[in-house]
């Protein structure tokens, strides 16, 4: 028997939902693992380093005399919470350019809730299935905890993401300086992610005030019991799945690479100790053959041999 | 103008005009007062390319044939290609594939950039200009995007022998002081960019500055430093120290050289030794008064701490690393400390620290610390009475914002010059001197004009600003700027403006400040006159 229209597209949102996830989290483990196998490089850091104990006016270990013989203590701790609070202030802008911080601030909150919205409806659909029921009455109160957060952040993403990806696309149109180097491609991604935001800014106010298609929809996947949602609900999904799919190909990987470039370059300070592992990764970098053409280097001799 | 006239048949992209600069304070407020960039002669704009901004930093020779100009562009390329290759560049891959690939040209580094600010925001000194160029090239030529790709993602270049001379031109442009890089909340490094683009230029193309290359990293290697100096010659200055030393302050000094192992292999700059070999002088007077054990080496290259590589040449930068590393071994000395040279401190204690194995590995500090560690503690006697006058710090971006040293050379001065005054910004905010990165020896036809107009006019701004209100010629005023090429610059700089006849300020080191202050020496240490 044919697949009537409200069947097929039930698993076409299911299989373009699964695929979205698999497609992201495969793209951006391959780009992590490509970032990470890099090799080691010359030391590059930049002062303040974080885990410095004169860190509040950017000094460092080479302040003292015989600095190697002073034990060298790493709290890589206090250097991820302070990049974790700077997702949530992005306080450099703030500090730097307010015109700009308007329209990013509230785009990147956008993102950062949209996200959470969508692993707090896997979260609400996994208690589902396993029998706790998510209302504003609730018999459990983890149900109720989970309603409002789902409420709270899907609400706020929506807005917060829409308003921000006007006044960042308005900022990048009318501020020269960033508008020289706007290529076609930032100025869609905007347009895109207002479309998504509005989508499931229409969703929410028109249709499910309660947000509770998603949850249902995440049931549908975790059971492989897909169901049929409200068009407009349908839509925001299949473009929130598009979104994910193109996420890989712009530079949303910053989100994370920036750890790696302020622990693994401008905080990176590791002092190379004789016999120690540092050591026997460069000696191996020292083999690599050099092939620059220039007259003072000896074209395929190894880096050692030069 | 356009990100795209880079490759374009114009006479001069960029005209550095008076009226753009940023204004500078009394007595320089006069924009009409503004001393000029020399004008290149027309034999020096046919032979070499000047169509960059009307300077010449390499004097990169304009092709005479199409043949040549290919040639010249293909070599980049392959250049470009090495650059990105694990095995010709794993000492920078990591730092350049996240500033290549992570910026979002928020443009927040604009206003960290000395150069672009004190130029009035010209677009060819935009931080973000040199990588938004190299990239567009990568996307095209390296990795060979769909035009329709390149058209979406803003990668529109058209590759041409004269975008790649200017853009050689323009990667010397940029002091490599890194501010931009400091502001970047995504730890994106377009200083860096600049140093790849010269290494592209030197390892492939076999171009770079004549200062840095030819007579300075080449000449260092093979006749023992960059000024030309011999071991031989060494043993004269030397001499000639001591009989300076006693003629000034009365004290017989004899300075070590080869001592097999002393606590400490000084390294001075030896531009010091020609320019100012007062600073040379002082050193040898604070360790002779506190009994340190150390010595100079007389070794080629082992009397030079400059290592111009740092700046444009990994493989140079290595060589000479390794270098001063076995000169160290061989003295059996306990560790290496580098005098009073900011890019010497980078290059030799940090960035080389992944180059030097095994033995090599010698322990190597700054010379600052133990300084602060004799003044803080008395090891010597002193009256900062002598130092009554206006005193004010600048701070190399190699030891401080690249190295975290702030406290020390402060410490110092806090101690012994009781008119001790900050600029703003200071410490690791600072702003570069202006001759970064091998700018300050770079004495190619009108670019020093352009170093001290255009890259130094922040510095002189600031330095016009902590004296503000003692600016008159009737009160001697001192820049202190513990680093040879510092120096080299502010010298320039002022003597550019005529700083020292119209404002009484005079620069020099640290430890001519600690000398001057030693109450067993009767004279002044420093003199007062213009060098």
């Amino acid at each position: 028997m044919p697949l009537n229209h409200v069947d097929f597209m039930e698993i076409f949102i299911a299989i373009l939902t699964y695929f979205a996830y698999i497609f992201i989290v495969v793209a951006y483990t391959v780009k992590i693992v490509k970032y990470l196998k890099l090799p080691i490089h010359l030391r590059w850091e930049l002062y303040p380093v974080i885990h410095e104990d004169a860190y509040h006016y950017g000094g460092s270990c080479f302040e003292n005399t015989n600095w190697w013989e002073k034990p060298r203590k790493i709290r890589n701790i206090k250097g991820f919470l302070w990049l974790l609070k700077d997702y949530f202030t992005l306080h450099d802008y703030l500090k730097q350019n307010l015109f700009y911080w308007l329209g990013l601030y509230p785009w990147h909150i956008g993102f950062i809730f949209i996200i959470t919205f969508h692993i707090l409806c896997f979260f609400g659909a996994l208690f589902m299935v396993s029998g706790i029921s998510i209302s504003h009455n609730s018999q459990d109160i983890l149900g109720i905890i989970i309603y409002y957060a789902i409420l709270f952040t899907g609400v706020l993403s929506f807005i917060s993401g829409a308003i921000g990806s006007i006044i960042i696309l308005i900022n990048r149109v009318i501020d020269k300086n960033l508008k020289t180097y706007a290529s076609p491609l930032q100025f869609l991604t905007y347009i895109f992610t207002l479309i998504v935001f509005l989508s499931g800014l229409y969703s929410w106010y028109y249709v499910d005030p309660k947000l509770e298609e998603y949850r249902e929809f995440w049931v549908g996947l975790l059971t492989f019991n897909f169901i049929g949602v409200e068009t407009a609900t349908m839509v925001h999904i299949i473009l929130f799945d598009l979104f994910l799919i193109y996420l890989p190909f712009t530079r949303s990987l910053h989100y994370i690479t920036r750890f790696f470039a302020f622990f693994l370059i401008r905080w990176d300070d590791k002092p190379n100790i004789r016999g120690g592992d540092m050591e026997k990764r460069i000696a191996g970098q020292f083999e690599n053959r050099i092939n620059w053409s220039g007259p003072h280097i000896i074209t395929g001799k190894s880096w050692r041999e030069q | 103008m356009d990100i795209l006239d880079l490759g374009k048949d114009i006479d001069v992209l960029v005209n550095i005009e008076p009226e753009d600069l940023i204004p500078l304070p009394y007595p320089y407020d006069d924009p009409a007062n503004e001393p000029l960039i020399k004008k290149l002669t027309d034999d020096q704009k046919k032979r070499y390319e000047a169509s960059l901004d009307g300077v010449i930093a390499i004097g990169i020779p304009k092709p005479t044939t199409k043949e040549e100009e290919e040639t010249f562009v293909r070599r980049f390329l392959s250049g470009l290609e090495k650059l990105l290759s694990l095995e010709n560049n794993w000492t920078f891959l990591q730092p350049l594939y996240h500033s290549l690939e992570y910026c979002v040209k928020c443009q927040l580094c604009n206003d960290a950039c000395p150069a672009y600010i004190a130029s009035g925001r010209k677009e060819i000194y935009r931080p973000t200009y040199r990588p938004e160029i190299l990239r567009r090239i990568i996307n095209k030529y390296i990795k060979k995007k769909h035009p329709s790709l390149l058209k979406l993602t803003g990668s529109d270049i058209e590759l041409n022998w004269q975008l790649v001379a200017r853009l050689g031109e323009l990667a010397y442009r940029c002091t490599l002081c890194r501010k931009c890089a400091q502001v970047c909340p995504l730890g994106v490094d377009n200083g860096l960019i600049s140093h790849e683009i010269r290494k592209i230029f030197s390892q492939e193309m076999g171009i770079a500055p004549k200062e840095l290359h030819e007579s300075g990293t080449m000449q260092q290697l093979k006749t023992g430093s960059s000024t030309g100096i011999t071991p031989k010659a060494l043993a004269n200055i030397i001499e000639f120290m001591e009989e300076e030393i006693e003629e000034k302050t009365g004290k017989k000094i004899k300075i070590p050289v080869d001592k097999e192992g002393a606590d400490i292999l000084l390294i001075h700059n030896a531009g010091e030794f020609i320019s100012w070999p007062e600073n040379t002088m002082a050193f040898a007077i604070i360790f002779d008064a506190a009994h340190i054990d150390w010595t100079l080496s007389s070794d080629l290259a082992g009397y030079d701490a400059v290592n111009y590589g740092v700046w444009y040449d990994d493989i140079q930068l290595a060589r000479i690393a390794r270098r001063h590393a076995e000169i160290a071994r061989a003295l059996k000395v306990k560790k290496i400390n580098v005098g009073e040279c900011g890019h010497a401190h980078k290059a030799m204690i940090v960035v080389a620290d992944r180059v030097l194995t095994g033995e090599l590995n010698i322990p190597r500090e700054s010379a600052l610390p133990i300084l602060a560690d004799i003044v803080l503690n008395d090891r010597i006697k002193l009256d900062p009475s002598r130092n009554n006058f206006p005193v004010t710090l600048h701070d190399p971006c190699n030891m401080v914002r690249l190295m975290g040293i702030v406290e020390p050379q402060r410490q110092i001065l806090r101690k012994i010059c009781p008119q001790f005054r900050e600029m703003e910004p200071h410490g690791v905010d600072n702003y570069c001197c202006g001759g970064g990165s091998g700018f300050a020896i770079m004495q190619s036809m009108n670019f020093p004009d352009w170093r001290s107009v255009v890259s130094g006019r922040i510095k002189l701004k600031q330095i016009l600003e902590v004296f503000q209100d003692v600016i008159s010629v009737d009160t001697k005023k001192y820049v202190c700027a513990p680093c040879s090429n510092c120096k080299g610059q502010i010298r320039d700089l002022f003597a550019f403006y005529n700083v020292f006849e119209r404002c009484n300020i005079l620069y020099g080191g640290l430890v001519e400040l600690i000398v001057n202050a030693m109450v067993d020496i009767k004279k002044p240490f420093i003199e007062w006159e213009w060098r």
